[in-house]
Protein backbone atom coordinates (compact mmCIF):
# COMPACT_ATOMS: atom_id res chain seq x y z
CA UNK A 1 0.00 0.00 0.00
CA UNK A 2 2.84 2.32 1.00
CA UNK A 3 4.57 1.54 -2.30
CA UNK A 4 1.45 2.41 -4.28
CA UNK A 5 1.03 5.70 -2.40
CA UNK A 6 4.66 6.58 -2.96
CA UNK A 7 4.41 5.78 -6.68
CA UNK A 8 1.19 7.85 -7.00
CA UNK A 9 2.84 10.75 -5.16
CA UNK A 10 5.93 10.58 -7.38
CA UNK A 11 3.74 10.43 -10.49
CA UNK A 12 1.70 13.43 -9.32
CA UNK A 13 4.90 15.39 -8.61
CA UNK A 14 6.28 14.49 -12.02
CA UNK A 15 3.09 15.62 -13.83
CA UNK A 16 2.95 18.88 -11.80
CA UNK A 17 6.62 19.55 -12.53
CA UNK A 18 6.07 18.82 -16.24
CA UNK A 19 3.09 21.18 -16.31
CA UNK A 20 5.01 23.93 -14.55
CA UNK A 21 7.96 23.51 -16.94
CA UNK A 22 5.69 23.61 -20.03
CA UNK A 23 3.70 26.67 -18.93
CA UNK A 24 6.42 28.81 -17.39
CA UNK A 25 9.66 27.72 -19.03
CA UNK A 26 9.14 25.95 -22.37
CA UNK A 27 6.43 28.37 -23.60
CA UNK A 28 8.63 31.35 -22.80
CA UNK A 29 11.60 30.11 -24.77
CA UNK A 30 9.87 28.18 -27.58
CA UNK A 31 7.83 30.24 -29.99
CA UNK A 32 6.09 29.20 -33.16
CA UNK A 33 8.63 28.78 -35.93
CA UNK A 34 7.39 28.56 -39.53
CA UNK A 35 10.70 26.97 -40.56
CA UNK A 36 9.38 23.70 -39.07
CA UNK A 37 5.96 23.89 -40.73
CA UNK A 38 4.58 22.79 -44.09
CA UNK A 39 3.38 25.88 -45.94
CA UNK A 40 0.53 26.74 -48.26
CA UNK A 41 2.32 27.89 -51.43
CA UNK A 42 0.57 30.78 -53.15
CA UNK A 43 1.46 33.80 -55.30
CA UNK A 44 1.18 37.35 -53.95
CA UNK A 45 -1.40 38.12 -56.66
CA UNK A 46 -3.55 35.08 -55.77
CA UNK A 47 -3.69 35.63 -52.00
CA UNK A 48 -4.54 39.34 -52.42
CA UNK A 49 -7.26 38.49 -54.97
CA UNK A 50 -8.67 35.83 -52.63
CA UNK A 51 -8.83 38.29 -49.71
CA UNK A 52 -10.41 41.00 -51.83
CA UNK A 53 -12.98 38.60 -53.26
CA UNK A 54 -14.12 37.18 -49.89
CA UNK A 55 -12.25 37.86 -46.68
CA UNK A 56 -14.10 35.22 -44.67
CA UNK A 57 -13.35 32.45 -47.17
CA UNK A 58 -9.75 33.61 -47.51
CA UNK A 59 -9.33 33.59 -43.72
CA UNK A 60 -10.60 30.00 -43.65
CA UNK A 61 -7.93 29.13 -46.23
CA UNK A 62 -4.95 31.16 -44.98
CA UNK A 63 -5.41 32.64 -41.49
CA UNK A 64 -2.88 31.42 -38.89
CA UNK A 65 -1.30 29.07 -41.45
CA UNK A 66 2.29 29.07 -42.70
CA UNK A 67 2.20 30.69 -46.13
CA UNK A 68 5.01 30.62 -48.69
CA UNK A 69 5.01 33.47 -51.20
CA UNK A 70 7.39 34.37 -53.99
CA UNK A 71 7.19 37.98 -55.01
CA UNK A 72 8.85 41.14 -56.23
CA UNK A 73 10.02 43.42 -53.42
CA UNK A 74 8.30 46.79 -53.67
CA UNK A 75 9.58 48.22 -50.42
CA UNK A 76 11.84 47.19 -47.56
CA UNK A 77 11.75 49.05 -44.26
CA UNK A 78 12.16 48.55 -40.53
CA UNK A 79 9.29 48.59 -38.05
CA UNK A 80 9.33 50.36 -34.67
CA UNK A 81 10.92 47.31 -33.05
CA UNK A 82 13.75 47.39 -35.63
CA UNK A 83 12.60 44.25 -37.50
CA UNK A 84 12.77 44.21 -41.29
CA UNK A 85 9.52 44.48 -43.23
CA UNK A 86 8.97 43.68 -46.90
CA UNK A 87 6.13 44.70 -49.18
CA UNK A 88 5.68 42.21 -52.03
CA UNK A 89 3.99 43.33 -55.21
CA UNK A 90 0.65 41.76 -56.01
CA UNK A 91 -0.13 43.62 -59.23
CA UNK A 92 -3.04 45.37 -57.51
CA UNK A 93 -2.17 49.04 -56.91
CA UNK A 94 -4.27 49.16 -53.70
CA UNK A 95 -3.22 46.00 -51.87
CA UNK A 96 -0.01 43.99 -51.64
CA UNK A 97 1.55 41.50 -49.22
CA UNK A 98 3.13 43.07 -46.14
CA UNK A 99 5.46 40.87 -44.22
CA UNK A 100 7.54 41.27 -41.06
CA UNK A 101 10.65 39.11 -40.94
CA UNK A 102 11.78 37.30 -37.81
CA UNK A 103 14.29 39.28 -35.75
CA UNK A 104 17.80 38.75 -37.02
CA UNK A 105 16.75 37.61 -40.52
CA UNK A 106 19.16 38.81 -43.16
CA UNK A 107 18.36 39.52 -46.78
CA UNK A 108 20.63 40.22 -49.72
CA UNK A 109 20.27 44.01 -50.14
CA UNK A 110 20.20 43.58 -53.94
CA UNK A 111 17.54 40.85 -54.00
CA UNK A 112 14.59 42.08 -56.03
CA UNK A 113 12.57 38.84 -55.93
CA UNK A 114 12.29 36.79 -52.75
CA UNK A 115 10.49 33.75 -51.44
CA UNK A 116 9.27 34.18 -47.87
CA UNK A 117 7.45 31.90 -45.46
CA UNK A 118 5.42 33.44 -42.63
CA UNK A 119 2.22 33.15 -40.63
CA UNK A 120 -0.77 34.87 -42.22
CA UNK A 121 -2.44 37.07 -39.59
CA UNK A 122 -5.15 38.48 -41.89
CA UNK A 123 -5.95 41.39 -44.17
CA UNK A 124 -5.78 45.15 -43.52
CA UNK A 125 -4.63 47.43 -46.36
CA UNK A 126 -2.45 44.46 -47.38
CA UNK A 127 -2.40 40.75 -46.65
CA UNK A 128 -0.20 40.52 -43.54
CA UNK A 129 2.44 37.89 -42.74
CA UNK A 130 4.24 37.74 -39.40
CA UNK A 131 7.35 35.93 -38.11
CA UNK A 132 8.53 35.32 -41.67
CA UNK A 133 11.76 33.77 -42.86
CA UNK A 134 13.44 34.14 -46.25
CA UNK A 135 13.35 30.78 -48.04
CA UNK A 136 15.44 32.09 -50.96
CA UNK B 1 -22.55 84.80 -64.49
CA UNK B 2 -23.35 81.34 -63.13
CA UNK B 3 -20.40 79.65 -64.91
CA UNK B 4 -17.60 81.72 -63.30
CA UNK B 5 -19.15 81.19 -59.86
CA UNK B 6 -19.38 77.45 -60.48
CA UNK B 7 -15.78 77.44 -61.74
CA UNK B 8 -14.58 79.33 -58.66
CA UNK B 9 -16.49 76.98 -56.36
CA UNK B 10 -14.97 73.92 -58.08
CA UNK B 11 -11.49 75.45 -58.01
CA UNK B 12 -11.94 76.18 -54.31
CA UNK B 13 -13.08 72.62 -53.66
CA UNK B 14 -10.09 71.24 -55.58
CA UNK B 15 -7.70 73.46 -53.62
CA UNK B 16 -9.26 72.24 -50.41
CA UNK B 17 -8.84 68.62 -51.48
CA UNK B 18 -5.21 69.19 -52.49
CA UNK B 19 -4.45 71.10 -49.30
CA UNK B 20 -5.50 68.06 -47.28
CA UNK B 21 -2.81 65.51 -46.49
CA UNK B 22 -3.27 61.85 -45.67
CA UNK B 23 -0.63 60.41 -43.36
CA UNK B 24 -0.31 56.65 -43.05
CA UNK B 25 1.72 53.83 -41.58
CA UNK B 26 1.64 50.03 -41.68
CA UNK B 27 4.11 49.62 -38.84
CA UNK B 28 2.31 51.39 -36.01
CA UNK B 29 2.72 49.94 -32.54
CA UNK B 30 0.04 48.99 -30.01
CA UNK B 31 0.87 47.47 -26.64
CA UNK B 32 -1.71 45.57 -24.61
CA UNK B 33 -1.10 45.23 -20.90
CA UNK B 34 -3.53 43.34 -18.68
CA UNK B 35 -0.99 42.34 -16.06
CA UNK B 36 -2.05 41.43 -12.54
CA UNK B 37 0.07 40.92 -9.44
CA UNK B 38 0.00 37.20 -10.31
CA UNK B 39 0.86 37.30 -14.01
CA UNK B 40 2.61 39.47 -16.57
CA UNK B 41 0.12 39.73 -19.46
CA UNK B 42 1.77 41.95 -22.08
CA UNK B 43 1.57 41.81 -25.87
CA UNK B 44 2.94 44.01 -28.66
CA UNK B 45 1.68 44.48 -32.20
CA UNK B 46 4.08 46.19 -34.63
CA UNK B 47 1.87 45.78 -37.72
CA UNK B 48 -0.80 48.36 -36.95
CA UNK B 49 -2.29 50.04 -40.00
CA UNK B 50 -3.22 53.67 -39.36
CA UNK B 51 -4.33 56.63 -41.46
CA UNK B 52 -4.88 60.24 -40.45
CA UNK B 53 -6.12 63.31 -42.34
CA UNK B 54 -4.47 66.52 -41.17
CA UNK B 55 -7.28 68.97 -41.96
CA UNK B 56 -10.18 67.04 -40.51
CA UNK B 57 -8.33 65.10 -37.81
CA UNK B 58 -10.01 61.90 -38.98
CA UNK B 59 -8.00 58.94 -37.70
CA UNK B 60 -8.22 55.15 -38.07
CA UNK B 61 -6.19 52.40 -36.41
CA UNK B 62 -6.62 48.80 -37.55
CA UNK B 63 -4.90 45.84 -35.91
CA UNK B 64 -4.95 42.11 -36.51
CA UNK B 65 -5.31 40.18 -33.27
CA UNK B 66 -2.97 37.41 -34.42
CA UNK B 67 -0.22 40.02 -34.88
CA UNK B 68 -0.05 40.56 -31.09
CA UNK B 69 3.07 38.83 -29.83
CA UNK B 70 3.50 37.65 -26.23
CA UNK B 71 6.70 36.60 -24.54
CA UNK B 72 4.97 33.35 -23.58
CA UNK B 73 3.68 31.31 -26.56
CA UNK B 74 1.06 29.51 -24.46
CA UNK B 75 -0.35 32.84 -23.26
CA UNK B 76 -0.47 34.04 -26.88
CA UNK B 77 -2.39 30.90 -27.87
CA UNK B 78 -4.89 31.35 -25.01
CA UNK B 79 -5.29 35.08 -25.83
CA UNK B 80 -6.22 34.16 -29.41
CA UNK B 81 -8.29 31.03 -28.83
CA UNK B 82 -10.03 31.49 -25.48
CA UNK B 83 -10.34 35.26 -25.03
CA UNK B 84 -10.24 37.26 -28.30
CA UNK B 85 -11.43 34.36 -30.52
CA UNK B 86 -9.25 35.73 -33.29
CA UNK B 87 -10.08 33.02 -35.82
CA UNK B 88 -13.71 34.20 -35.75
CA UNK B 89 -13.02 37.93 -35.20
CA UNK B 90 -9.53 38.64 -36.57
CA UNK B 91 -9.49 42.46 -36.36
CA UNK B 92 -9.76 45.32 -33.88
CA UNK B 93 -10.32 48.87 -35.03
CA UNK B 94 -10.55 52.43 -33.77
CA UNK B 95 -12.28 55.10 -35.90
CA UNK B 96 -12.51 58.65 -34.70
CA UNK B 97 -11.20 62.19 -34.75
CA UNK B 98 -8.43 64.27 -33.26
CA UNK B 99 -10.93 66.86 -32.07
CA UNK B 100 -8.42 69.68 -31.58
CA UNK B 101 -6.53 69.14 -34.86
CA UNK B 102 -6.82 72.84 -35.72
CA UNK B 103 -4.39 73.57 -32.85
CA UNK B 104 -1.66 71.51 -34.55
CA UNK B 105 0.75 73.18 -36.95
CA UNK B 106 1.89 70.27 -39.13
CA UNK B 107 4.61 72.46 -40.65
CA UNK B 108 6.19 73.31 -37.30
CA UNK B 109 8.22 70.81 -35.28
CA UNK B 110 7.00 70.39 -31.74
CA UNK B 111 4.84 68.41 -29.32
CA UNK B 112 1.12 69.10 -29.33
CA UNK B 113 -1.39 67.69 -26.82
CA UNK B 114 -4.29 66.00 -28.63
CA UNK B 115 -7.82 64.96 -27.70
CA UNK B 116 -9.12 61.89 -29.48
CA UNK B 117 -12.75 60.73 -29.60
CA UNK B 118 -14.07 57.74 -31.44
CA UNK B 119 -15.33 54.18 -31.48
CA UNK B 120 -13.18 51.23 -30.53
CA UNK B 121 -14.25 47.83 -31.82
CA UNK B 122 -12.70 44.76 -30.21
CA UNK B 123 -14.08 41.22 -30.33
CA UNK B 124 -16.89 42.55 -32.54
CA UNK B 125 -18.16 44.90 -29.79
CA UNK B 126 -18.00 48.69 -30.26
CA UNK B 127 -17.61 51.20 -27.44
CA UNK B 128 -17.09 54.97 -27.39
CA UNK B 129 -13.62 56.00 -26.31
CA UNK B 130 -12.25 59.45 -25.40
CA UNK B 131 -8.60 59.88 -24.59
CA UNK B 132 -5.70 62.28 -24.72
CA UNK B 133 -2.27 61.89 -26.29
CA UNK B 134 0.67 63.67 -27.80
CA UNK B 135 1.25 64.49 -31.45
CA UNK B 136 4.91 65.12 -32.14
CA UNK B 137 5.76 66.77 -35.45
CA UNK B 138 9.28 66.26 -36.73
CA UNK B 139 10.28 67.27 -40.25
CA UNK B 140 6.64 67.43 -41.32
CA UNK B 141 5.97 63.87 -40.12
CA UNK B 142 3.59 63.31 -37.22
CA UNK B 143 4.02 60.71 -34.49
CA UNK B 144 0.98 60.10 -32.30
CA UNK B 145 1.21 58.44 -28.90
CA UNK B 146 -1.22 57.89 -26.07
CA UNK B 147 -2.34 55.51 -23.35
CA UNK B 148 -5.87 54.62 -22.27
CA UNK B 149 -7.64 51.90 -20.33
CA UNK B 150 -10.49 49.63 -21.31
CA UNK B 151 -12.62 47.25 -19.29
CA UNK B 152 -12.11 43.85 -20.92
CA UNK B 153 -15.64 42.65 -20.14
CA UNK B 154 -17.14 45.72 -21.90
CA UNK B 155 -16.05 44.08 -25.16
CA UNK B 156 -17.81 40.79 -24.52
CA UNK B 157 -14.55 39.06 -23.63
CA UNK B 158 -15.02 36.48 -20.96
CA UNK B 159 -12.66 33.99 -19.41
CA UNK B 160 -11.89 32.19 -16.23
CA UNK B 161 -8.90 34.28 -15.21
CA UNK B 162 -10.24 37.82 -15.85
CA UNK B 163 -10.13 39.59 -12.51
CA UNK B 164 -7.57 37.19 -11.04
CA UNK B 165 -4.54 36.37 -13.18
CA UNK B 166 -5.67 38.85 -15.85
CA UNK B 167 -6.52 42.42 -14.84
CA UNK B 168 -10.13 43.55 -15.36
CA UNK B 169 -8.82 46.68 -17.06
CA UNK B 170 -6.27 46.53 -19.86
CA UNK B 171 -3.94 49.39 -20.65
CA UNK B 172 -3.64 50.14 -24.36
CA UNK B 173 -0.56 52.13 -25.47
CA UNK B 174 -0.47 53.50 -29.01
CA UNK B 175 2.59 54.80 -30.83
CA UNK B 176 2.37 55.47 -34.57
CA UNK B 177 5.01 57.17 -36.70
CA UNK B 178 3.37 58.34 -39.91
CA UNK B 179 4.87 58.85 -43.35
Amino acid sequence: MKKILLSAGALFLLVALGGWYYVFQYSKTHHRDVANEDAVVVSAARIVKDYEANEKTANARYLNKAIEIKGVVLKREKDQAGDMTLTLKSGDPFANVFCTLKPGTTLNPRASTVMVKGVCTGFLSDVVLNGAIVVK
Amino acid sequence: MKKPILFLALAGACLQVHAQKLFSTKTGQIKFNASSPLENVVAVNNQVDSKMVDKTGQIVFSALIKSFKFENQLMEDHFNENYLESSKIPKAEFRGYVTNVSAIDFSKDGKYPVNVDGTLTIHGVSQKVSTVGIMEISGGRPNISGVFKIKIKDYGITGLYIGTKIAEEAEISVNCKYE
